[in-house]
């Protein structure tokens, strides 16, 4: 079934009203079958309680014919609700596997079709365009047969009342029919347009927002203005065009079957005057007449949508009317797993425009054998690394991997196979362990979940160390150490950290006293915040958590009673100030307000708040604005927020108001909160804090990494230290990756590709943000694990780490200019040497 | 009026503020308008280093320019695997204005040897706020120009004589 279907591009808009919902059609004209049926006994009624009840006075008669108008009328209401809900789920249903279709196919299609398409006019076409289609799949069915058979059974049974008036009435329609169709393809051509208007647009903007530094950078601001404006006028005007062309379909057929009363009184008032006409007819004649009216209407828009649907859907499919370069899956087989030697022969890769971008490429590599590509930028290293991964479909020549021809594999195979780092290795929304997992759940997916699947997945153990061997291990073990935990997590968990702390305090206690500030109740603490510092514990309740302090009626009584509100208030003033005086124009950056007490959000309302306390005294504010106030100085930090320092004398009243605050809570609320205590664990921290029963004092790199070896050795004693990784494997990367450092996002590439254990391995300049320690340890990764088992072809930009190949392709203009050892090379004094040491 | 003067008062004493003063006597920075030297000087950190901690080694990017508060810094070439002492830095010197600019894995090793604090600042941060004043770059590519161009001649006027290798490859102002 799967194979025979044509790709969802080539597929007509019609074909999915079949495919979407075809049971739910079946009963849906069922439905309308038995609807118009109900909508013309009305009609039937009307005129009986007219002609029969009224004028031979049968009161009788009168309730049962009005019964049966009332039923016709609630049947008809229901069944046409039923209608809606099953037209609804018929287009929904539609718009979705369109939606879901088009997306799959964007997919697999050939990385030159992105470079010249925005994925603003992916989004545009996925979200905007498709939705008239959906409704069009909706109506397709129900309208048409709805209207039609409700147009033929007034029509008809105008025709049973009178042939003569009906024949008259109905001669309107025959020219609304030739009429519209005219205008209908001059709308289409402005809608046609305007799509593509829209998708300009689209595209501008996801650029400008990709660009946003550049513009700012260059203060562009106006040059993107004017780009921007231009094509929104643009489509201003199609859009009018196209709005009038469809109002002016819609005034036409208003106006013609308006003429139709006016038709039937002026005959109809004739015929009844002479007696040719019972008045109850002419009536019945009149209503049935106006009751044409609506499913005309209705037929007039389902023609409208089909119009507007099918315009939008065509040109939205024959965009992305390209094939894919490669099979997505064998058709009639397992994935092949291949042997990993790589033959290359008069290859060549030569792009639309006519540019050799690879010319006349030769080597072979045995099994296990590592190849390090090298030369200036443009040469063609990385393009012949991207044709080997089967990302370009080269143009000419042979590239073979364990006899079989990429081009004629299935990306299928080739993942089984394969493993690949790209230059800017993209990390997905989702954990440290989803990204990690990625390449191993793809392939598994492909291979079919089940069983199978899950015993192919790598253990903790195996996550572990690969982390261990790209280097990103103790990075993964501070997101780790940096978790905060949850009261209801698991009590263990709690209770062995409260052992840890023990022995740290016992063995390292002394020794990083000058990088941790120890949670000590007879001192300030400069590392935590104002609040933190007065209540000295963990709140164990929302309305003490330090963002509603400010507006907790029982803390707000209890600074008034330490003397601390002016003290605070004013403190929060200077803080307000200096942080508005040196932000206040810098755009939301995190560099930026890293060490700011006032959040990008809330800048703009402190700005506002300064100026008013220019004008204002400060017991003259509002109360909000003094909660603002107060709000930024419990968040002050001394050793962050370095803008303002703390007075002394607040120092030691606030030093007097903890101890106070203690007495004073601990007798009126005793749960509010958890004081430090070395035998507490404290749930506002993080586990790090908790062990340090503290805060580290520095960002030093050394003073950070004689911390972590304190911690490591600890956490390996009390085998405790995968538990952490694995708490750190969860952390949230952020979308794209962005709460990753750029050396992170490639360590954690390097590990997702070397987790899958492929045969052969693609690295295209993979190691490039990486700092020197960083990529040596890879490199001996490398060379001590993978060599010999896995063929690796490496596009390397730095010349240090190449020793160790087996083999070096020096490029130059899209050719090979030398192969051979790394010594043979340099002993040559040819290319490589001049690379390497510059021109002799 | 009176709560005013007695909140600068206060304020003079903070680090920023000290940090401020710092940056507007280095001739890198003093040309730069004060609002652009107060986002650095917010956005400098301090840190301390014990004797024997080293600042950067040979081929780190650190990324970063150093002004020493207090303390001495010492400054090593690996020369064939042996450890040869350059100079000594004292309190008031600011080094490392190339690493600002760019990449510059480092030539030498800097190492404290007494307790060490500086002001430190990171090419990050400083190529972060300079985008927001894009018409100072200028500025800054002068003063560095003009630091090379001090130092090639202090070096022809302080002992280059003495050392014949050394003319040979004179003229770094040159580049």
């Amino acid at each position: 079934m799967e194979k025979t279907k044509p790709p969802v591009v080539k597929r007509s808009l019609i074909s999915w009203v079949w495919t979407s919902s075809l049971k739910l059609q079946v009963i849906l004209i069922l439905i309308i079958m038995i609807e118009v049926f109900a909508r013309v006994i009305p009609l039937e009624m009307q005129k009986r309680i007219i002609n029969e009840a009224i004028n031979l006075r049968k009161i009788d008669l009168l309730f049962m014919y009005c019964g049966i108008y009332l039923a016709a009328v609630i049947a008809a209401g229901m069944l046409k609700y039923l209608n809606n809900i099953i037209q609804t789920i018929i287009g929904q249903r539609a718009l979705a596997d369109i939606r879901k279709a088009l997306y799959h196919y964007i997919l697999t299609l050939p990385l030159n079709f992105f470079r010249k398409t925005q994925p603003g006019m992916v989004v545009s076409s996925l979200i905007t365009e498709l939705t008239t289609s959906g409704n069009f799949v909706g109506m397709a069915v129900s309208v048409p047969i709805t209207n039609v058979l409700t147009l033929l059974a007034f029509a008809g049974y105008l025709i049973w009342l009178h042939p003569l008036l009906a024949l008259v009435s109905l001669s309107i329609y025959p020219i609304v029919i030739f009429l519209v169709p005219i205008l209908q393809k001059r709308s289409n051509k402005a809608n046609k347009k305007r799509v593509d208007a829209g998708r300009n647009l689209s595209s501008k903007i996801a650029e400008s927002i990709t660009g946003i530094h550049e513009i700012q950078g260059n203060g562009a601001f106006d040059l993107e203005n004017q780009k921007y404006d231009r094509l929104i006028d643009r489509l201003l005007k199609i859009r009018i065009v196209w709005t009038l062309y469809a109002q002016g379909v819609k005034t036409l057929n208003n106006f013609f079957t308006n003429l139709s009363p006016f038709l039937i009184f002026i005959l109809g008032g004739y015929l009844a005057m002479k007696g040719q006409l019972e008045l109850g007819a002419l009536v019945a004649f009149l209503s049935a007449q106006e009751k044409l009216y609506t499913p005309w209407k209705e037929l007039i828009q389902f023609y409208q949508v089909y119009q507007d649907a099918s315009v939008r859907y065509k040109r939205t499919m024959e965009y992305y009317d390209t094939l894919p370069d490669h099979e997505i899956a064998p058709k009639d087989r397992k994935p092949y797993d291949l042997e990993a030697n790589l033959e290359v022969r008069n290859l060549s890769f030569v792009t639309d425009s006519g540019i050799n971008l690879l010319d006349d490429i030769n080597f072979t590599l045995k099994p296990g054998e590592h190849l390090a590509l090298v030369g200036f930028s443009g040469s063609g290293k990385s393009t012949l690394a991207l044709c080997i991964g089967q990302l370009y479909k080269y143009t000419g020549g042979h590239i073979q991997i364990g006899g079989k021809e990429v081009s004629e594999l299935s990306k299928k195979d080739l993942v089984q196979n394969m493993g690949f780092v790209s230059q800017s290795p993209f990390i997905f929304e989702g954990t440290i362990k989803d990204n990690l997992l990625y390449a191993c759940s793809a392939r598994n997916d492909e291979n079919g979940s089940g069983q199978d699947a899950a015993d192919s997945m790598p253990t903790l153990d195996d996550m572990i160390a690969v982390l261990h061997q790209t280097g990103i291990f103790v990075d993964v073990l501070r997101f780790g150490l940096n978790t905060i935990l949850t009261p209801d997590q698991d009590k263990d968990l709690v209770s062995s950290l409260l052992r840890v702390r023990q022995n740290f305090q016992r063995d390292f206690g002394e020794g990083l006293t000058d990088y941790v500030e120890f949670f000590d109740e007879n001192k300030y603490l400069y590392y935590s915040n104002l609040a933190e510092n007065l209540t000295f514990g963990a709140p164990n309740r929302d309305e003490f958590a330090v963002t509603n302090l400010p507006q907790n009626e029982y803390f707000l009584r209890f600074l008034d009673h330490a003397q601390l509100t002016r003290p605070l208030m004013s403190l929060g003033v200077q803080l307000a100030r200096q942080t508005v005086d040196i932000l206040g124009n810098l755009p939301p950056e995190e560099v930026f307000f890293e060490k700011s007490p006032v959040t990008p959000d809330e800048l703009d309302e402190y700005k506002l708040l300064v100026e008013r306390l220019n004008k204002v005294k400060l017991h003259e504010l509002p109360a909000s604005d003094r909660a603002k106030l107060l709000e930024l100085a419990l968040r002050f930090i001394p050793a962050t927020h370095k803008m303002v320092s703390l007075p002394e004398i607040l120092e030691s009243l606030i030093l007097e108001g903890r101890a106070l605050f203690k007495d004073k809570i601990s007798v009126e609320d005793p749960n509010a909160f958890t004081f430090y205590q070395i035998s507490q664990y404290i749930f506002s921290q993080t586990i790090l804090n908790n062990i340090f029963f503290g805060k580290v004092k520095t960002v030093n790199p050394q003073a950070q990494e004689k911390i972590n070896q304190s911690i490591i050795q600890l956490l390996i004693e009390e085998d405790f230290l995968e538990t952490i990784v694995e708490i750190g494997m969860e952390f949230q990367v952020g979308t794209k990756g962005d709460r990753l450092s750029g050396g992170q996002r490639q360590k954690l590439a390097i590990a997702r590709a070397l987790l899958k254990a492929p045969n052969m391995l693609i690295m295209d300049e993979a190691t490039s943000a990486l700092d020197n320690n960083s990529q040596a340890r890879i490199q001996n990764l490398l060379d001590s694990r993978w060599k010999g088992k896995s063929t690796l072809i490496a596009v390397v930009h730095r010349l240090d780490i190449i020793k160790n190949y087996d083999k070096v392709a020096v490029m130059k203009a899209g050719k090979i200019g030398e192969f051979g050892t790394y010594d043979e090379l340099i002993a040559k004094k040819g290319m490589l040497y001049e690379l390497e040491f510059g021109k002799q | 009026m009176n709560s005013n003067s007695e909140n600068n008062k206060k304020i003079a004493s903070c680090e920023f503020q000290d940090n401020l003063n710092i940056l507007r006597q280095i001739d890198f920075f003093s040309t730069l308008p004060l609002e652009l030297n107060k986002i650095l000087a917010y956005l400098c950190t301090r840190d301390t280093y014990k004797e024997e901690e080293y600042l950067f080694h040979e081929n780190d990017d650190d990324g970063q320019a150093y002004y020493i508060i207090s303390g001495k810094a010492r400054l090593f070439y690996n020369q064939a695997g042996k450890q040869r002492m350059i100079r000594d830095y004292e309190a008031g010197a600011f080094f490392g204005r190339l690493a600002l600019l760019g990449n510059m894995p480092r030539i030498f090793s800097m190492k404290a040897i007494n307790e060490l604090t500086c002001l430190t600042l990171t090419r990050e941060k400083f190529t972060k706020a300079l985008s927001q004043f894009p018409d100072q770059m200028p500025k800054i590519i002068k003063a560095v120009a003009e630091s090379i161009q001090g130092w090639e001649k202090r070096f022809l006027l302080h002992g280059s004589e003495n050392c014949e290798a050394c003319m040979h490859n004179i003229g770094v102002s040159l580049v």
